[in-house]
């Protein structure tokens, strides 16, 4: 019996994500997204990380809140077309499973458009002579599944709960109210970072298995749900374990914490003065030291893919390093986001060219809160991208901000003729 | 199959009765259910179909409980409520596969097979690939009665299946309903009488929730025989005729108007025998349950 309801469920999540995905709704985002994705992805300098991260950008900003009412829609489905009856008359018609189903059904539909702007943004590269990442696209595609399962999970189920897609419609209001928001609410309440994922997939769970509980029971429609009510009930408890740990188990405790990152932070960066050193963590783990740099030429930027127009740094510092191979230029690139999930593909784009180091310490990927960033309160980086260039002694030799860039080239020619 | 209900009763919120103690045992065969509308036909069909709690009293399908053993008589159950819609985005094949699926039905050649049935016996086949959206209201409802038969039910319940569907649509159901009934129950409800006339095995007759009749159409037109006459008269003696004689039907003749009337004897000079009808039964049991509610208020 349960295996024939699931195996049932199965083909209901395939009718029901071709049914999300046929109405004109669908098509009319997936072709706002694919124009947007096409634009993001025509600038001059967009790599394939760029593009990628883009379109990540997009889908947690504005396509997940056209998820939440997609899902509303799509809930509110059996009553707007009378249908309910026909469905409840049904064997599966109250089952758990019929839930479930519906829920990945719905939730196919936004990931579809979120693959299609992804091809979209890949076929540009690969049109406009670009490299392409398989690694960015499907990192960027993966890191939309937990909030996209959420916003639909919150549309779906609030829908079903409450008899009313007004509900829905709160939900997204505080969605959009989020992002909108950031440096007022709480940090974990914004879902879109890498390591949220968890909670955002244990509420998305949560709430769809205390849907599955409670369906039905408007129509009296027998049986017992004491176990899904459960498994919400634990699910619910997880996500806010997960919320909890991430509330205080920020960096800033960290910072406060490590002498040795209170030491980096300390430091003060002077004008023909040895650099503030550092030790920080590259994408692999390994510990990267400006020590370890010794009578090297250094090109230091400090960047973030949240600033996406910060991101141009990576490529001119593995054009330079590749210039400046003779004389031995190193080149760092500290990213200074706090999700560095979002960062990976970056740096696998420019390495070994490039080494990116993630600089430890809470900071947001908002623009306001990098002076918590242990390493850029040291440079006393205020916006990204800053360029610092260190001469074979460490001294600091130029400093550059996003306006300067052009200089670039110009001023490691001197840097790197220093004795 | 057989279905047994005993002092059922459902008292809607607000106090509205929509049953008052109804007894009714509804044998293999198709059982035709007549009320006016508000009678009660609808609440009892949802009930049975699992969709509504009665408020008192049992009622059971095939032996299961309609409380306690609602995944068991839905297994066996097709219902086409009175009104209902489609996901219009799918077509007339999608839409049965996707009920299909509702009732376990998980192999895809069964599946399949199922489908192309209920969509033959309800003349749908050629509509199979078109979308549901752009179906007429005669079409919708045979859509809605292939949902009901997808798995093969024991127990058939359609409410008001005629309703929107053309003269040659109507016959076709009617031929439909002989075909299917046999050992499975098929309860029919309408409030056109020539709709169970042709072909109902039994019937019960509702109003205000409860039974006023219950039994074969022969039985309810056994106490009109011999008492159910035809006058012929001029238009201008139509309402002296009302008012002397119980009339259950009038209608335009070649040389005037014929009265259908309902008297022990027949006074009218132009009157003579006729065979009574369902509708002369059907009107006249209203027209005594009027009459003693009338009596009740005295």
């Amino acid at each position: 019996m349960i295996w024939s309801e699931a195996r049932s469920a199965a083909l209901i999540a395939r009718r029901e994500y071709q049914l999300s995905c046929r109405g004109p709704a669908f098509w009319v985002v997936a072709a706002a997204g694919s124009v947007l994705a096409l634009w993001r992805s025509s600038s001059s300098g967009v790599t394939a990380a760029l593009a990628a991260y883009a379109t990540w950008n997009v889908t947690v900003l504005a396509l997940s809140v056209l998820a939440i009412l997609i899902a509303a829609s799509a809930a509110a489905r059996d009553r707007r077309e009378a249908a309910s009856e026909l469905v409840f008359s049904k064997a599966l018609g109250n089952s758990p499973y019929l839930v479930a189903a519906r829920f990945l059904g719905v939730w196919g539909s936004p990931i579809t458009i979120v693959v299609i702007m992804l091809a979209v943004a890949a076929a540009r590269q690969v049109i406009g002579g670009s490299p392409w990442h398989l690694g960015a696209y499907s990192n960027a595609l993966v890191r939309c599944l937990a909030p996209l399962a959420l916003a639909t999970a919150l549309g779906f189920s609030l829908t079903t709960l409450f008899v009313s897609p007004l509900a829905a419609g709160i939900a997204a209001l505080y969605w959009v109210s989020v992002p909108l928001a950031r440096g007022q609410l709480p940090w974990v309440a914004d879902m879109t970072p890498t390591q949220h994922w968890p909670v955002a997939a244990l509420l998305a769970a949560g709430l769809v298995s205390l849907t599955a509980a409670l369906y039905g029971r408007a129509l009296q429609t027998g049986g017992s749900r004491a176990p899904l009510g459960w498994a919400a009930a634990l699910l619910f408890a997880g996500a806010g374990i997960a919320a909890l740990g991430i509330a205080f188990s920020g960096d800033d405790t960290l910072t406060r914490r490590d002498p040795i990152l209170s030491a980096m932070a300390a430091q003060r960066v002077l004008d023909k003065q040895p650099a503030p050193g550092f030790w920080s963590p590259d994408g692999s783990g390994r510990l990267v030291g400006l020590s370890d740099l010794s009578d090297r030429p250094i090109a230091l930027a400090f960047w973030g893919p949240s600033a996406p127009e910060s991101a141009q740094v990576l490529r001119l510092l593995q054009d330079a390093a590749r210039k400046f191979r003779s004389a031995n230029l190193a080149c760092i690139a500290v990213c200074v986001d706090s999700d560095s999930g979002a960062a990976a593909p970056f740096a696998d784009e420019v390495k070994p060219e490039v080494t990116v180091i993630w600089d430890r310490g809470q900071h947001y990927g908002d623009g306001e809160r990098w002076s918590d960033s242990p390493l850029g309160l040291a440079y006393e980086v205020k916006q990204v991208p800053a360029i610092f260039l260190l001469d074979r002694h460490r001294r600091l030799q130029a400093r550059l901000d996003y306006e300067a860039l052009p200089r670039l080239e110009a001023a490691l020619t001197q840097v790197v003729a220093e004795p | 199959m057989q279905i047994e209900i005993q002092s059922l009763r459902k008292v809607y919120p607000g106090g509205v009765v929509g049953l008052e103690g109804l007894d009714l045992t509804i044998p293999s065969g198709l059982y035709g259910l007549l009320g006016p509308n508000g009678s009660g036909k609808t609440t009892l069909m949802r009930i049975l179909a699992t969709l509504l709690e009665p408020t008192s009293g049992e009622a059971r399908v095939g032996g299961y409980d309609v409380r306690r053993d609602k995944a068991a008589i839905r297994q066996v159950l097709g219902y086409m409520p009175q009104e209902f819609g489609f996901y219009p985005n799918l077509s007339a094949y999608e839409t049965l596969d996707y009920f299909a699926l509702l009732c376990r039905v998980t192999d895809k050649q069964e599946r399949q097979r199922r489908i192309e049935q209920a969509l033959g016996r309800t003349n749908l086949t050629q509509l199979a690939g078109r979308r549901v959206g752009t179906f007429s209201g005669g079409m919708k409802q045979r859509l809605g009665l292939a949902q009901a038969l997808l798995n093969n039910p024991q127990v058939l319940i359609v409410d008001e299946p005629t309703s929107g569907l053309d003269p040659e649509e109507r016959i076709r159901l009617r031929n439909l309903w002989a075909e299917l009934a046999g050992d499975r129950v098929i309860i029919l409800s309408t409030h056109i009488v020539a709709d169970l006339a042709a072909g109902a095995d039994q019937l019960a007759i509702l109003h205000r929730g409860r039974r006023l009749f219950a039994g074969r159409p022969s039985e309810m037109l056994s106490p009109l025989r011999g008492k159910t006459w035809i006058i012929d008269i001029e238009e201008d003696e139509l309402s002296r005729v009302r008012g002397d004689h119980f009339v259950t039907g009038v209608f335009r003749s070649a040389t005037g108007m014929q009265v259908r009337v309902v008297a022990d004897e027949m006074t009218h000079p132009r009157g003579y025998p006729a065979e009574p009808t369902m509708d002369d039964a059907y009107v006249h049991i209203m027209h005594q349950e009027a009459g003693s509610a009338a009596d009740d208020l005295v």
